[in-house]
């Protein structure tokens, strides 16, 4: 066992026990609902109120760890390892975000502003909104 | 209105922020996650979402002022003038088959770089592995080696010179393919 990072798809950044096996990594499976709200149930790999069919548990599952590529491919989310660093970022696939932007909802997100609260997009629903994207760069 | 910085340097997002008071909320986004949700490949860029929270302009960009306006032959007013029509009015430019004919919608090789430069940020902040900040920004260029959200994003980081021989570089780079990047080119000058 040794400490590492996941980043999960909206940002969150989680201290995780990862667990290696030849390269791969695997963690908890309270570690894993901990970092991206996933976690694996009889029904499968459940997200609220979304679960996805686990057909070969054997290679998703060892020991009660969960592997972390077997995972993302399950819940169809693009990984970057580096198992050298000990961190992992998991973030959507472009056919996932393509179908997602193209239905045009606007998707929320909570971000700190230059306070340091929290604030989400969603906290001015209800009224027009421009989203301005800027920086200093 | 919202402002949302994809900046990894809030130090220097808030000595911008706080130069004239504003009323709007400020927001840091280190990791790009809107630039991710929204389609984003270039500041300044905006995004139109009415009160049903439908996005009823995709992201574009939209300089403030023509203070640029020699390079990016965007003429800043049109894009004003339509947002005022808009906040007024509710009258819209766009219907929304042409929102999703303008969207830049992002290719596998933009999303693993956007993986590769959330992991160079979040080795930074931690401040234990230098060499693993470089790997990772240099593998985020070589996948999508057009972005502005990534080249030029990544300079500061990196420690280039934002407006130095390696931005010429890459814009160079960037004109030769044909400038790609917005698709909706509102107030542009130069093109049809």
């Amino acid at each position: 066992m040794t400490v590492g990072q996941i980043i999960n798809v909206d940002g969150e950044v989680t201290m995780v026990e990862l667990s290696e096996q030849s390269g791969e990594f695997a963690i908890s499976n309270s570690a894993l609902e901990q970092a991206t709200g996933w976690s694996l149930k009889p029904e499968g790999l459940c997200r609220e109120q979304v679960c996805v069919p686990v057909r070969n548990a054997a290679a998703l599952s060892k020991d009660g760890q969960v592997d972390l590529g077997e995972f993302a491919r399950l819940v169809q989310q693009n990984i970057v390892i580096d198992s050298q660093r000990k961190i992992v970022a998991l973030g959507e696939q472009a056919q996932n975000r393509s179908a997602s932007m193209s239905t045009l909802e606007a998707p929320d997100f909570t971000l700190p502003d230059i306070h340091g609260r929290q604030v989400s997009f969603s906290d001015y629903n209800r009224r027009k909104r421009l989203l301005l994207a800027w920086s200093s760069w | 209105m919202i402002a949302v910085a994809l900046d990894a340097d809030e130090a220097a997002v808030r000595e911008w922020a706080t130069k004239e008071p504003m009323s709007m909320p400020i927001l840091i986004d280190k990791y790009h996650i809107v630039a991710d949700l929204y389609g984003i490949v270039n500041v300044p860029a905006a995004v139109w979402v009415d009160e049903n929270n439908k996005i009823v302009r995709p992201a574009d960009s939209v300089p403030g002022s023509d203070m640029f306006r020699s390079f990016t032959n965007v003429d800043s007013e049109v894009h004003h003038n339509l947002l005022r029509k808009w906040v007024r009015t509710g009258e819209r430019d766009l219907d929304d088959r042409q929102v999703r004919e303008f969207q830049v919608l992002p290719n596998q090789n933009l999303q693993l770089a956007r993986l590769h430069r959330r992991i160079a940020i979040a080795l930074r902040d931690s401040g234990t592995d230098a060499s693993g900040v470089t790997v990772h920004l240099a593998r985020a260029e070589e996948l999508a080696p057009l972005d502005w959200t990534i080249r030029r994003g990544n300079m500061p980081l990196a420690g280039v010179d934002p407006f130095g021989d390696e931005f010429f570089k890459f814009v160079g780079q960037w004109s030769q393919a044909g400038r790609p990047g917005f698709k909706l080119g509102t107030g542009r000058t130069d093109i049809k």
